[in-house]
């Protein structure tokens, strides 16, 4: 493992022998079930979460441009160490007929390659909203608050791929829209 | 590029984690916590979450 840590931004930082990005990750079989009897593939990465000195080892993140925000289950809270009344704030969501709570924190995310090497990784900081009732079958879902305000992300169900990339690359592919 | 498989058969109702690189199911467990625990230091291994029985709802988009 690296013993040092290199700045990226002010924001981010990385290992020092992480990979420039983009990063690649195939797309991945879900667990649920089937649709019209083909099998689901969704856009999932390698995903850590760190809490001072806890952390869970790597999830199986959704990358989700329907989520406003960084979305988890309520379940991974205890293992990080994270007492929910202590939060930063409630929001409530109506997904599927149901009204969930999510109760945010915010708190280390660590983004590793598609191969989920330990040791590589791109580490930030941001809000994530711990869910009750959380009925997904992955535990993170990657929304547009903390993870697509930080990359630019090219998802291709044609390709059965995703591509994360610096959050400047839109700009520099598309020309400027706004500066963050 | 093409997709990685996973055969979630018989490990319904179960949260399981994943070799990153091959699909493989390497941990299955009843409770998060004792998965989460199991793969803590096993490295490309990825805690993927519950696998549904067959006849729970395709779910879309958040939660």
């Amino acid at each position: 493992m690296a013993a040092s840590r290199t700045r990226m931004s002010r924001s981010m930082s990385a290992w020092a022998d992480a990979p420039p990005l983009p990063w690649l990750y195939p797309y991945r079989e879900d667990a649920q079930s089937t649709r019209l009897g083909e099998p689901v593939f969704r856009p999932f990465v390698p995903i850590s979460l760190v809490h001072g000195d806890q952390s869970v080892w790597q999830l199986t993140g959704l990358v989700d441009t329907g989520a406003d925000a960084i979305l988890a289950s309520n379940l991974l809270a205890e293992p990080l160490g994270i007492d929910l009344a202590d939060n930063e704030g409630e929001s409530t969501h109506a997904v599927g007929g149901r009204v969930l709570t999510s109760q945010y924190k915010t708190i280390g995310l660590q983004l590793h390659p598609s191969d989920a090497a330990e040791d590589v990784y791109l580490e930030w900081q941001a809000p994530v909203g711990f869910v009750e009732g959380w009925h997904s079958d992955g535990l993170v879902l990657l929304g547009s608050i903390g993870f697509l305000n930080r990359f630019t992300v090219t998802a291709s169900r044609f390709a059965q791929a995703v591509a994360v990339e610096d959050r400047d690359a839109f700009d520099e592919r598309f020309g400027t829209t706004l500066s963050a | 590029m093409e997709p990685i498989r996973t055969d979630f058969t018989g490990y319904e109702g179960q949260f399981v984690a994943i070799d990153a690189r091959t699909g493989e199911i390497v941990l299955a467990d009843q409770d998060l916590l004792v998965v989460l625990e199991q793969a803590k230091g096993r490295n490309h291994v990825v805690v993927h979450g519950r696998v549904p029985y067959a006849d729970e709802p395709l779910y879309v988009g958040m939660g």
